[in-house]
């Protein structure tokens, strides 16, 4: 009980309250960096599996992400400031709006997907004669200013003597101790177990969790994955697409669901709230992924677009087909009741 | 308008540059945190120094670890102007690997080795002699 408590108290006193622009700041740091430090091998060569980074892609996943201008600045808990009001005229406004709708395109980068990395054990050297030379060990870091931090020599000797690269996960806590980055903190925020990961998405606020993780951790270890991987099953599991909808967030629910081939669900909720392209687009993704898919080779063959391409998922790879066909005949029904009106 | 005191320093007192350990919070008694310093050799030890080329926290941490940064880059420049290196300096550049290993670092892990020998046999014949006495009280 006492441990609910305190969780409760660590919860309410979140990062939301403190000051949220200092980690939008950060967000968007993080995100350039990470862009530019990856690899760039990316046409894929006749046949291969389209990658996350490829234009076609991203491209479909910023289209159903959507731009919501109302959700992406919606109010924050923040230090009170007086408003300010400025008398513009409409061409003035209309400039504002497109300001606005550009910032928010920028906030609504999405953060990469990479695979896991591979655990370092790379031992450089083995002196027995060192043997018991001390009873803590040395961890020797470069502090050259001017080199990635990825190429850092981290080194660490231990006290029977043998000289090794330092693992991931110190290699991140010393980095973190010479080069500090905002927000990121020595040891990552108790939030990140899995009782407390229960607790906070029973109070739905997925995208404060998933904030956190790409300031805390790296794209490819093992607790961004981690994390990012039981925020999306228990978004799957109750249906809450729309905690993610406008955010940056939701390009990656998007691919880790095609992956995963359980787009059903996000499907049914893009067909409730009307959003028809949505639906197209993700069906066209879900056959640019699987291309040797039952759906992907019947589309292929008829060339089908448009509705005709839901009808055919729903036909050879749902499980709840039912749901899609009377959701598409419903959505027929109103556009045809449009039309006549 | 050259600086003459670098010249002088050289040619007239001999003085030369130095990387060696300078104490850093002398306010705090009993919590040693050491800089790696390229400073004057005339110069007092926690004085003013030329460049820092890094740290060294000789207390460890939770993770049993003893931080050390070096700052190759620089450091491979003032070797390069003719530094000089103290003891502790090549010792722990020795452990780094970017050195070979200083001999006193062998020397010390001998002894320590000889002295954990020496007091597990005392402890050893300790142990009998107490279990042999108190099997005679009784």
């Amino acid at each position: 009980m006492a441990a609910l408590g305190t969780a409760r108290c660590l919860f309410q006193s979140f990062y939301r309250v403190k000051d949220v622009q200092r980690i939008r700041k950060t967000l968007l740091k993080c995100n350039a960096r990470t862009f530019c430090d990856e690899t760039s091998v990316k046409e894929p060569a006749g046949g291969a599996k389209p990658r996350f980074t490829d234009a076609a892609v991203q491209d479909i996943l910023t289209r159903i992400t959507g731009l919501d201008l109302q959700k992406v600045f919606r109010p924050i808990k923040q230090e009170m400031k007086p408003p300010t009001y400025k008398l513009m005229t409409d061409e003035q406004l209309e400039q504002a709006i497109q300001f606005a709708t550009e910032e928010a395109k920028k906030q609504l980068q999405m953060p990469p997907v990479l695979p896991e990395r591979k655990p370092i054990n790379d031992v450089l050297a083995v002196d027995k004669i060192l043997d018991g030379m001390d009873t803590a060990k040395y961890v020797f870091t470069d502090i050259t200013y001017s080199i990635p931090h990825r190429e850092r020599f981290i080194v660490v000797r231990e006290p029977d003597g043998t000289l090794r690269k330092a693992t991931w996960e110190e290699r991140d806590r010393l980095v973190q101790v010479y080069f500090p980055k905002r927000g990121r903190k020595l040891m990552p925020h108790v939030l990140f177990k899995e009782e407390n990961l229960k607790i906070v998405f029973s109070q739905d606020r997925h995208e404060d969790v998933l904030n956190l993780c790409l300031v805390q951790f790296e794209p490819d270890s093992a607790d961004y994955i981690r994390v990012h991987e039981a925020t999306y099953e228990d978004l799957e599991k109750n249906g809450k697409y729309n905690l993610l909808r406008s955010t940056r967030h939701f390009g990656g629910l998007a691919w880790y669901l095609v992956n995963a081939r359980r787009v059903d669900g996000l499907i049914a909720d893009m067909l409730r709230r009307d959003m028809l392209q949505d639906a197209i687009s993700l069906v066209s993704l879900f056959h640019m992924v699987h291309p040797h898919s039952e759906s992907a080779q019947e589309a292929t063959s008829q060339q089908a677009t448009g509705t005709d391409l839901l009808k055919i998922y729903s036909q050879k790879e749902s499980q709840r087909s039912g749901y899609i066909e009377l959701a598409l005949q419903a959505y027929e029904e109103k556009a045809a009741e449009g039309s006549a009106s | 308008m050259v600086h003459l005191s670098s010249h002088l320093l050289k040619k007239y007192h001999n003085g030369y540059v130095v990387i060696r350990l300078a104490l850093a919070g002398h306010k705090q008694a009993n919590r040693p945190f050491y800089r790696i310093v390229a400073a004057h050799n005339k110069r007092s030890r926690d004085g003013k120094y030329i460049e820092q080329l890094g740290s060294f926290d000789p207390l460890p941490n939770i993770y049993n670890e003893k931080l050390v940064g070096f700052n190759f880059d620089r450091i491979k420049y003032w070797i390069g102007c003719g530094a000089h290196l103290t003891k502790p300096v090549a010792k722990l550049l020795g452990l780094s690997g970017f050195f070979p290993l200083h001999p006193m670092t062998v020397t010390e892990a001998e002894r320590r080795r000889a002295q954990a020998k020496l007091a597990e046999t005392a402890a050893g014949t300790e142990d009998p002699q107490q279990e042999e006495q108190k099997q005679a009280d009784v």
